[in-house]
């Protein structure tokens, strides 16, 4: 059991590193991001159940791919905006 | 393999050299200067620093670059207690998420890769320190 859950916060902490990582280009900046950020993984640090945590990492990979989307889409205004302005 | 190679071309610079100056006639006085001219590249061939060696770094260096960096940290607001023995969770009250994020700085501030399962034992100064000496490849 005890092997498993370290598993389980090495991918926590893995997820939590990469957000921040993502966060630093965050719109409203880094502080906001990672308060946020913090405030949302602390939350859940009750949860001991095996599933539970893993159904927290998955929401934490599908937050993930939304600010990736989000940067995606704001390069992609950016772009567009430039070039329709000409 | 590459520092013997060094040395033997500097060993070999130097042997060339009282040859070169042989065949020029010059006064004695002038021929002994222009020698030793010759001879100072060798110095500098034995001056180069491989760039594989380690950087070298000092405790009290170490130490001294995380404790600044965990004094611009904004969630350490107790720096009185701030020293090389300080726990991250004890002293200076940090939960293990800001307990990444500073791993995550020191890893940054020493252009290191700090493996998860090291990431994880790091808990005070003291052995972020010890892991830091530890790291040839630390800067």
């Amino acid at each position: 059991m005890a092997a498993v859950n370290r598993t389980l916060r090495h991918q926590v902490i893995r997820i939590y590193k990469e957000l921040l990582f993502l966060g630093r280009e965050y719109p409203l900046g880094y502080d906001y991001f990672r308060t946020r950020l913090h405030k949302a993984f602390a939350s859940q640090q009750h949860l001991t159940d095996e599933k539970q945590i893993k159904q927290g990492i998955e929401r934490a990979e599908h937050v993930r791919k939304e600010i990736e989307a989000l940067y995606y889409l704001k390069r992609y205004r950016a772009l567009r905006q430039r070039y329709d302005k000409v | 393999m590459f520092r013997t190679a060094l040395l033997r071309s500097a060993r070999q610079a130097v042997r060339a050299a009282p040859r070169w100056s042989a065949p020029i006639a010059r006064p004695a006085a002038r021929s002994s200067l222009l020698q030793a001219k010759q001879i100072t590249p060798s110095v500098r061939f034995q001056a180069v620093r491989c760039y594989s060696a380690s950087a070298g770094l000092s405790k009290d260096e170490v130490e001294g670059r995380i404790m600044d960096l965990l004094k611009n940290f904004d969630k350490v607001t107790d720096t009185s207690k701030l020293n090389g023995e300080a726990h991250f969770h004890n002293d200076l009250g940090l939960d293990s998420l800001d307990t990444v994020e500073v791993v995550m700085a020191i890893e940054e501030e020493f252009s290191i890769e700090i493996p998860d399962k090291e990431a994880d034992a790091i808990h005070s100064i003291k052995q972020a320190v010890d892991y830091i000496l530890a790291q040839p490849d630390a800067h």
